[in-house]
């Protein structure tokens, strides 16, 4: 045999399929257990913090009954059946959606707008309109709840800036469809500042010359926006996108502390519902269970779908 | 100088976690069952209820110069969240030794974690001591698990001065019925331009007052909801609306305007409970020109009557407390002592439902700022009067229920057809 023709040497396996020319605790191997050393105990701790409890959770919808007096429904799901007979959860899923439709688009253009001013170069006094449109961010949502509820009282602020222009007083809180218009409105008073910051970091990451191309092509500053920024923002618009939906889904604090549920639930939000179940009423926590679970599934749909819809990298 | 940074850097990690370490120390109350002379008790209202207690504190001091009361002020909501969340979750050793919970919630609570209680059945109170129809809200089964305090016990407050503008008394408006009231009413909107009552849009209290002048709840003795064919209550609601629409109803969106609207003398009456008087009493330039009556009664209803109540509150004694202490004081001192009742009144307006108590002198001094009527007298003489009415597990429910049906029939809707929606609800409700 010539060294051309010989085949070459394969590594022996013993029976096991190791390598007993090499040690069991390689570099590889070390490397990589040294790696899942370090994850362990984060992974440990989301487990057991996160993960165990929704499956406790998942296992209390399944149960029925009052206070502690807690027993495995029969069927299984009757929690889930029961939920499709409440009119006032269906009044909540509802509200939230209206909540949904209106406030997420209006207030992620409104915010794109905004970005896309402030990132103007020319713009004078630009920390202090950064400052002033995020501002709402950092108050707590309790406080600026209740300011907005005394604001549209019936002797309020607004009422009283209409009568000035003598507009007869409008019954903000007590109607339905306008108790949910001032949500709406505090929704976006708070959150557009939020979603703005993130429009302006996604704008530094747009080439300028891909706008100066565009200028020097004929465009004006409308279409610029539309079809030369908006495109290169899609990843930043699907994150806010599936951000406020997940938190407009789960609002709470608005619907508890602004209208209180508003006019016989006409503006309750489905978080809103599920406290009263679980804690205002006669307590039924397999019921709340089984309501947060659907809260979990909308939220989840909503988000794939977005993904599929928005996310176009390979 | 890298001695120097590793011992920095040790010292910049171990200070954070040890100030935190710091800051999960142990709860800041004291549970119950601790100390053999103090008692743990959590009420709410520093002007009513806390002050009572520490007014009974030295009372008993008197014989038991070793006891301490604890007071923690927690409001009703935050109270009922807790007392929810630690039957949940089976922590009763962090109750207190006694605490407050209004007379519409017992029923729910004893029912859904009787784990909460200690009953009463082997302390010294005498239960026929207080009005029955207030002692059947904290009865369950026959067992008493609440020792009643505050009467909820309605009162019509009206200002006679406003009155006598129209040409009206305070006798004119005293045990009237319902429409003969409308009449008046619009009367004197029309001579004066003020209504004579307001309250929160939305709230059931006017018309749950109403109804349970009439004898009538919204449950029935087996507990079932008795909503969608209740005469009584479809009357109160027409009576409600009849009020709204003529204007002599005004209703406003928070208890803030509604407190306002009578401060402020925008209205000139008010239907509450008793202890409405506290807050008509801020009004120190309307002193002298209020005065109160009883309540109308519903037309047309069997079993009508002019007497009322909405709230009122019971003491509870936890299935965590020194019992034998916290009935013992409990008894001594509200079940016991006149000379209490006697000092809480003039300040707190807070009347007793021991009667007893109602026996006593203080009771018929005559009020300056209710022009020289000895208003406690008459309330007392109101609450024995009071028909009992049927709370049940679920009231809160159906007050819900009928909260949002009353929106609705304002906003238009048939009141059969929102009754019978609110009965749905309530049936929904209860599983």
């Amino acid at each position: 045999m010539s060294a051309l023709t010989a085949t070459p040497k394969r590594a022996r396996r013993d029976s096991d399929g190791l390598r007993p020319d090499r040690p069991w605790l390689g570099t590889d191997r070390r490397h990589s257990l040294t790696g899942w050393g370090f994850l362990l105990p984060a992974a440990v701790l989301i487990v057991l913090v996160s993960f165990v409890p929704m499956i406790q959770a998942f296992i209390l919808s399944l149960q029925t009954g009052r206070g502690t007096q807690l027993d495995f429904a029969d069927p299984l799901w009757y929690n889930y059946q029961r939920l499709f007979g409440d009119e006032i959860f269906k009044q909540t899923v509802g509200n939230t959606f209206i909540y949904l439709i209106i406030q997420v688009p209006i207030m992620l253009i409104l915010a794109m707008v905004l970005a896309n001013l402030l990132n103007n170069p020319n713009l004078r006094f630009k920390a202090f309109w950064r400052t002033a449109i995020f501002l709402p961010c950092a108050v707590s949502l309790v406080s600026y709840s209740l300011v907005f509820r005394t604001m549209f009282a019936n002797d309020g602020f607004v009422n009283d800036f209409l009568a000035a222009f003598g507009a007869e007083p409008v019954n903000w809180l007590g109607e339905a469809d306008t108790a949910r218009f001032v949500l709406i409105l505090g929704l976006l008073w708070r959150w557009t500042g939020f979603n703005m910051i993130f429009f302006l970091a996604g704008l530094q990451n747009i080439d300028r010359s891909t706008i100066e191309a565009a200028r020097m092509d004929g465009a004006n500053a409308l279409q610029t926006f539309w079809r030369v920024t908006v495109p290169q923002l899609r990843p930043i618009i699907l994150l806010t996108a599936i951000m406020s939906t997940n938190g407009t889904l789960q609002l709470f604090d608005e619907s508890w502390a602004l209208t209180r549920g508003g006019p016989a639930y006409a503006s309750m939000s489905m978080s809103h519902y599920l406290y009263e179940v679980s804690f205002q009423r006669n307590p039924n926590f397999g019921y709340g269970a089984a309501l947060a679970y659907v809260i979990l599934v909308l939220v989840a749909v909503l988000a794939f779908i977005q993904l599929r819809v928005g996310d176009k990298r390979d | 100088m890298k001695r120097m940074t590793k011992v920095t850097t040790a010292i910049a990690m171990a200070l954070p976690l040890a100030l935190v370490m710091s800051g999960c120390s142990g709860s800041t109350e004291t549970p119950g069952g601790g100390d053999d002379n103090t008692l743990t008790v959590w009420a709410w209202d520093p002007t009513f209820n806390i002050y009572a207690l520490q007014e009974a504190e030295k009372i008993y001091q008197a014989d038991h110069p070793d006891f301490k009361l604890d007071i923690v002020e927690t409001p009703w909501d935050d109270l009922q969240t807790k007392l929810t969340t630690l039957a949940q979750s089976q922590e009763t050793s962090e109750l207190p030794d006694i605490f407050l919970m209004q007379n519409n919630a017992f029923q729910k609570n004893v029912i859904n974690y009787p784990d909460l209680f200690t009953d009463f059945s082997d302390s010294d109170v005498d239960f026929s001591t207080f009005p029955e129809a207030v002692a059947d809200y904290s009865t369950v089964d026959d067992v008493n698990y609440g020792l009643p305090f505050d009467s909820g016990t309605a009162i019509q407050a009206l200002r006679t001065d406003v009155l006598a503008e129209a040409g009206y008394t305070v006798a004119d408006f005293t045990d009237i019925t319902w429409d003969d009231f409308v009449t008046k009413a619009k009367d004197v909107l029309a001579t004066t331009g003020k209504p004579l009552l307001s309250g929160q849009a939305g709230s059931s209290d006017m018309i749950m007052m109403m109804l349970q002048s009439a004898g009538a709840s919204l449950f029935d003795g087996d507990g079932k909801p008795t909503i969608a064919d209740n005469d009584a209550l479809l009357a109160a609601i027409n009576t409600y609306i009849e009020l709204v629409d003529d204007g002599i109803f005004v209703e406003v969106n928070s208890w803030d305007e509604y407190i306002g609207t009578f401060v402020n003398g925008s209205v000139a009456g008010t239907i509450q409970g008793v202890w409405i008087v506290g807050s008509i009493q801020t009004a120190a330039d309307q002193a002298g020109n209020w005065a109160i009556t009883d309540l109308p009664k519903l037309d047309g209803v069997s079993g009508a009557t002019n007497y009322s109540a909405n709230g009122g509150s019971s003491w509870a004694v936890s299935s965590n407390a020194n019992a034998e202490l916290a009935q013992d004081f409990l008894a001594s001192t509200f079940a016991g002592s006149t000379e209490l009742y006697d000092t809480i009144l003039p300040k707190s307006g807070a009347v007793a439902n021991w009667s007893p108590a109602g026996d006593s002198d203080v009771y018929s001094q005559p009020s300056e700022f209710f022009g020289g009527q000895a208003i406690f007298a008459d309330v007392v003489a109101f609450g024995a009067d009071v028909p009992s009415n049927n709370t049940g597990a679920y009231y809160y429910e159906a007050r819900d229920a009928v909260s949002a049906a009353i929106t609705k029939i304002i906003g238009g809707a048939d009141p059969k057809d929102a009754l019978d929606e609110a009965q749905s609800t309530v049936e929904f409700a209860m599983g």
